[in-house]
């Protein structure tokens, strides 16, 4: 389920570092171990210790968003298991499909390839947060209109691919978007209506 | 993946002073491929040491040559105007490599490091010299479609599978690094190693080294370039074949020529005994044709890829007459 | 009287939740206390497990439990749609590598998945066979799967070879193949007393609950399947997997629910695939082209724990007409996994067959849709009895003009534009669509309530095809409601008996009894209309009222109207009613011409233009039938350009899982489509004159590429995929 949500107060972590065999061999920890242990708050994203989890805020759809999690946790799995924002989609968690594409700082990711931890500061723009109200983005409307989509499950990630493909200047012609949409695969193929989708939406969003 | 501890670092002597302490420190920038690594245990890593908010991705462009910082992005790097209009074959290669997304997170020094994509390196059941030194290599007799006929030894035979390192090889670009013992300099094309006993062992990165810039020395031929990349589907995947050429042409003839090639050998491929054939030359395809015949003079072809040692020829020639004009 | 929207190209009415996120996915929904399950496989292909030591994984943060098979209970192996033959964690058999061999359950996926990595397990390995060239025993017919036997033979079909004036003999083959939807397996099992719930990526609801209920020996009404979408399945979630069952048994364990993602490498393993095949044929002709003999012997890659063939070869015994045929469908099981349905298995021997077909018109020289012509049969090849309303002749006329076929050079080879040469090839294209079983019978409920709106309610499931659509036109249609007035519920097991949607099924089997249902509330309120004194209809003979746009009207006085919302209002309940109706099998059709582009130094391959014509009867929906088409054609691109599964020749594991390795067209790929349909209603169709169809487009997609190089360049490449390293 998704956490309260809080209002920012810098990147702070209350960790407790216990691994002392890492402390001791790396000075860069000793003023972390130290706040930690007063309990006081460190502005600036900070060392964790192998094992230990942190609390962080990831700024996700206009909102501050408060988690604990381990640094190996993928922003893909903080979005999808911590924030319940499960729009996202894990096809392959390497890459290589692109249905975990969402949008950080305006450019388009993959999010299975990046740590929550070092998203912090970021403006993360997930399909969820796409939508202004009831009002879908153009390149929603778009989708629905090209039938762009059969199962469903490449869709976020094309569709935030989409948005940043268009704002990028990549969506001239058919075989620009064709190209610059390659990073997002889809398996039911609905690959020429997608094509169409982003060709119409494009001329939407210049208008 | 292992739980690793994280450190993010604000300069680069911090950087390189928290890797050299921390035991099982690793870099992360960009993370698109580190992550895989970790993820298929191809590598394991106790802590990874955060550079991405270094200051280390500016782009300049000055007389003596084209500077990138270490963490400046694909794109970035790709969309830069004096990249397009200067050299032309880095921003074919950039923009040939990966996918946008990745090449809006991944950085110019994580691509010189990323690691082969062979199938067997992937796979942590699997043995495999360059993942665990000694345990042997099953693409010898196995599945070597993707691999390299150049370059390779007894004990391993993947490609390299950086576009980027192909087209600053042929650019004769500089690594710029600095380690625990200060700042130094690499030539790419003497960064990334063969196999030969230590497949495990895939540049002369030292402990604790950090990638801080990529220097490209201004060459005005460097205009007429051009990356030429052949792969199993129109995009979105890693070579098969792949050519990064520089062409300087007098009357004619040939001024110089620099070829690298991807691909086809265990690392970014240059052949100066190629280029030679070339050299002096009137450009044709018959003189082409001989530079092919000699760049894969020591080709070792495997069972499965066989047809490189034709394919990266005909492609030498359908790059090279293309930049020449011929056709 | 309302605009039928069945037939019209209606937009897809879930269209708004998945292209927002809002669409909840069986690994999406929430489970409160779930715990993550991850599975340890087996890194050998053939041995036995010796020794399993949890120790380690156990130390790791965050970790409940890890079972082998010394924790399992027994299990009953189900049959089908259970098709692996045995439940690992049974016993320290080894049959495959990626076997499970143990579940680890913790807090977090990423504590679960370490963990699994922590889990030591020793084995007793023996030297596998990885492929069918190493096997060492001979190739063996299996028994009939389902009642299909492995062998078919009409006239004398040796005999007819050999006599032949014309003969074409050639071997086809191609690899293994794997389905890689982009959504991963997911199962989420939760135990309530002996009452389990199971989100699940189903093609088939209440075939999970058949497996589930035999393998944990439960009454079927005490287990309960969801599946509200799913992100595509292409056969490869229409069996049950033992990831399935392994969850369902670790979240009884554990008390706790359990979720279970497999990761990509996994579903290399786990969940079926397109089994590798050889194909030998020979067709003997006359030296016009018409078909005198047929010998096909074809082998596919079995498993040791799984003799059943699925890469069949109905298309050669029955798509053309043939007095003398001979197919034998043999196997040989390497120590891998165990094959399945992926997307049209008639895919693979059907490349061989409109290959050969090619060869023989190139040989006898007619062209190759005049040869097709000539063999066309109108009556089932096995039965002797008519095919009604087949229109295969149709599609090729409708496609061949559309793409412009009689202006196709006459020679390969012949036609250059620039660095490339072109060719254009075609094929028929053919697929059989199945019947749901008749028992129970599938049926559908329809529900009006005191506001007028209708929710149909059908255990079927929409893998993408767009079944809340069509239903829904089915149910605004019989019932004279709009659209936004009908809403579906399915995908979940509780709900009113339908079958797996695979096999191309669903339309076919799901749209008579939804339409049953949805006459039958129509009849039930006019009813209660006519009989309410309070109606403007009370007293009209029941046969006189038409409904429209949401109202009721006399035939001949549109003034006297009624709604549905006031009169179910008025009636103070729920009108609910049900219908079922069997389907029977049966046939679509299409042909497919394509023009292809080959590099002539380099060998690329491009497919740049796809012309498409079907015959499936009635076209329910246009636009999601031409995304079957669309789908179908870039399937048939990777089918005969890319895709490849590689299994290592000494480990017999899998090289390339992932999807960086084993490559699927992207969207740089994928040509224009300009596709047509016959739309002619079936007449024996039991689903308002439609037939079943997502399979039919991709079946003749290689071939017709292939013969599209051939005519290119001269070149025919008989081993699938063609990459460019058979073109040089």
């Amino acid at each position: 389920m998704p956490e309260p949500s809080r209002p920012a107060r810098g990147h702070t972590r209350r960790t407790v570092l216990k691994s002392t065999a890492v402390t001791a061999a790396s000075t860069a920890f000793l003023p972390v171990a130290a706040h930690a242990e007063a309990e006081a708050n460190v502005v600036g994203p900070s060392a964790i210790a192998p094992g230990e989890s942190a609390e962080i805020t990831l700024s996700v759809n206009g909102r501050d968003r408060v988690l604990t999690v381990e640094p190996r946790v993928t922003l893909l799995d903080a979005l999808r298991e911590r924030l319940g924002l499960t729009g996202t989609k894990k096809g392959c968690d390497r890459g290589e499909c692109g249905a975990c594409t969402v949008l950080v700082d305006g450019e388009r990711v993959k999010s299975c390839l990046t740590l929550a931890v070092m998203r912090q500061g970021s403006d993360i723009t997930t399909v969820e947060g796409l939508a202004d109200g009831d009002r879908l983005h153009p390149v929603q409307e778009a989708f629905i209109r090209h039938d762009a989509f059969q199962c469903g499950a490449c869709t976020s990630g094309q569709v935030m691919s989409a948005v940043a493909c268009i704002r990028e200047g990549h969506a001239g012609s058919p075989a620009e978007i064709r190209e610059w949409m390659s990073g997002n695969l889809c398996r039911c193929a609905c690959y020429q209506n997608i094509v169409d989708a982003v060709a119409d939406a494009a001329r939407e969003v210049r208008r | 993946m292992r739980a690793f501890g994280y450190t993010p670092v604000r300069d680069p002597a911090e950087a390189v002073r928290v890797a050299r302490q921390t035991p099982g420190a690793a870099f992360i920038a960009g993370g698109t491929d580190l992550l895989n690594l970790m993820r298929d245990g191809a590598q394991r890593h106790e802590h990874l040491v955060d550079i991405s908010g270094l200051d280390l991705a500016s782009i300049t462009d000055s007389a003596s040559g084209l500077r990138v910082g270490g963490l400046a992005r694909m794109r970035q790097v790709a969309e830069h105007r004096s990249v397009r209009e200067r050299f032309p074959v880095l921003a074919e290669a950039l923009e040939a490599s990966a996918s946008p997304q990745v090449r809006n997170m991944a950085t110019i020094g994580g691509n010189l490091l990323q690691r082969t994509r062979c199938g067997y390196f992937r796979d942590a059941a699997s043995a495999c010299n360059k993942r665990v030194p000694g345990s042997g290599c099953p693409a010898l007799e196995g599945w070597n479609r993707g691999h390299a006929v150049l370059g390779g030894s007894e004990h391993c035979i993947a490609t390299h599978p950086s576009d980027l390192a192909v087209a600053l090889l042929a650019l004769d670009a500089v690594v710029h690094l600095l380690g625990p013992d200060g700042p130094r300099q690499v030539p790419v094309g003497g960064f990334h190693l063969r196999p030969g006993q230590a497949p495990h062992v895939d540049t002369v990165l030292r402990p604790a080294e950090l990638i801080t810039a990529i220097e490209v020395p201004r060459r005005a031929a460097a205009v007429r370039s051009r990356y030429l990349k052949l792969r199993d589907r129109a995009t979105f995947e890693f070579a098969v074949v792949s050519i990064a050429a520089v062409l300087e042409l007098r009357g004619g003839r040939v001024r110089d020529v620099r070829l690298a090639f991807g691909g086809i050998a265990t690392t970014p491929w240059r052949s100066p005994e190629a280029e030679a054939v070339l050299r002096g030359e009137p450009l044709t395809v018959a003189a082409i044709e001989r530079a092919g015949r000699v760049l894969v003079r020591d080709a070792v072809p495997r069972p499965h890829n066989g047809f490189k040692v034709e394919l990266v020829q005909r492609a030498l020639v359908e790059l090279l007459s293309g930049l020449g004009g011929l056709r | 009287m309302n605009v039928e929207l069945v037939g019209r190209p209606v937009a897809r009415v879930d269209g708004r939740a998945k292209v927002t996120g809002a669409a909840r996915y069986p690994a999406d929904d929430p489970v409160p206390g779930a715990l993550h399950g991850f599975l340890v496989t087996s890194t050998v292909a053939r041995g036995e497990v010796v020794r399993i030591d949890p120790s380690q994984a156990l130390a790791h943060p965050g970790v409940v439990a890890v079972y082998t098979h010394a924790d399992l209970p027994r299990l009953t192996v189900p049959t089908f749609p259970y098709i692996k033959g045995f439940i690992p964690l049974q016993g320290t058999a080894v049959h495959h590598a990626g076997q499970p061999v143990a579940i680890v359950l913790a807090t977090t996926l990423e504590q679960a998945r370490e963990a699994a990595n922590l889990v030591r397990v020793d084995y007793r390995a023996e030297p596998p066979t990885a492929s069918m060239d190493d096997a060492t025993e001979p190739p063996h017919l299996p028994l009939p799967f389902r009642g299909r036997p492995n062998e078919i033979t009409r006239g004398d079909a040796a005999a007819a070879w050999e006599a032949a004036e014309v003969r074409v003999e050639a071997r086809y083959s191609s690899p293994t193949r794997h389905h890689n939807p982009i959504e991963p397996h997911a199962t989420t099992a939760q135990w309530e007393g002996d009452r389990l719930t199971v989100h699940e990526t189903a093609q088939g609801v209440n075939l999970t609950r058949s497996v589930l209920s035999t393998a944990f020996g439960l009454p079927p009404d005490r287990i309960r399947v969801l599946a509200p979408f799913l992100g595509g399945g292409f056969g490869a979630k229409g069996p049950v997997w033992p990831h399935t069952i392994l969850t369902v048994a670790a979240a009884r364990l554990a008390g706790r629910p359990v979720r279970l993602v497999l990761t990509r490498a996994q579903m290399f393993t786990l969940t079926g695939h397109r089994a590798e095949f050889r194909q030998h044929l020979r067709i003997g002709a006359t030296r016009q082209g018409k078909l005198t003999a047929l010998v096909e012997t074809t082998t596919a890659q079995l498993s040791r724990t799984e003799e059943s063939i699925f890469n069949e070869s109905d298309s050669s015994s029955t798509l053309y007409d043939c007095p003398n045929v001979h197919v034998r469908q043999e196997g040989v099981p390497p120590d891998l996994a165990s094959s399945s349905y992926m997307r049209s298995p008639e895919t693979t021997a059907h490349f061989g067959l409109e290959t050969a077909l090619d060869e023989l018109a190139w040989q006898v020289g007619v062209d190759p849709v005049e040869l097709r012509k000539l063999n066309h049969t109108a009556v089932d090849q096995e039965t002797g009895s008519p095919i009604a309303g087949k229109r295969l002749l149709d599609c090729y006329r409708i496609a061949a003009e559309a793409f412009g076929w009689s202006r196709r050079a006459p020679r390969p080879g012949a036609t250059q534009d620039g660095d490339e040469h072109v060719g254009w090839g075609m094929a028929t294209e053919a697929h059989t669509f199945a019947a749901a079983p008749a028992d129970p019978p599938v049926t559908a409920s329809v529900t009006v309530g005191a506001d007028g709106r209708a929710v149909v309610r059908i255990a079927t499931q929409d893998i993408g095809t767009g079944t809340y659509t069509v239903i829904g036109q089915v149910v605004a249609d019989a019932m004279g409601v709009p659209l936004d007035a009908v809403t579906a519920v399915i995908g979940d097991s509780a709900l009113p008996y339908a079958g797996v949607s695979a096999g191309s099924a669903t339309i076919a089997s799901v749209t008579g009894p939804v339409d049953r249902a949805a006459r039958a509330a129509r009849d039930a309120v006019v009813a209660l209309a006519v009989a309410d004194p309070r109606s403007p209809l009370a007293g009209v003979p029941a046969d006189e009222v038409v409904t429209a746009h949401g109202h009721l009207f006399h035939v001949r006085d549109r003034a006297r109207r009624d709604s549905y919302r006031a009169v179910v209002g008025r009636h103070g309940a729920p009108v609910e009613t049900t219908g079922s109706l069997r389907n029977t099998p049966g046939h679509s059709y299409g042909a497919v011409f394509v023009e292809v582009r080959v590099h002539a130094r380099l060998g690329s391959v491009r497919v740049t233009r796809v012309v498409t014509a079907h015959d499936m009867g009635r076209v329910m929906n246009r636009r999601t039938a031409r995304g079957q088409v669309l789908g179908g054609v870039t399937w048939g691109i990777g089918h005969a350009l890319m895709e490849h599964t590689v299994h290592d020749r000494h480990t017999a594991r899998v090289v390339n899982a992932n999807l960086s390795g084993y490559l699927v067209p992207v969207c740089a790929d994928a040509p224009a489509v300009e596709s047509h349909f016959v739309d002619h209603p079936d007449p024996a169709s039991t689903a308002l004159g439609a037939r079943g169809f997502g399979e039919t487009p991709i079946t003749g997609v290689p071939a017709a590429i292939g013969n599209a190089v051939y005519h290119a360049t001269g070149r025919r490449v008989r081993d699938l995929p063609i990459t460019r390293d058979k073109l040089l």
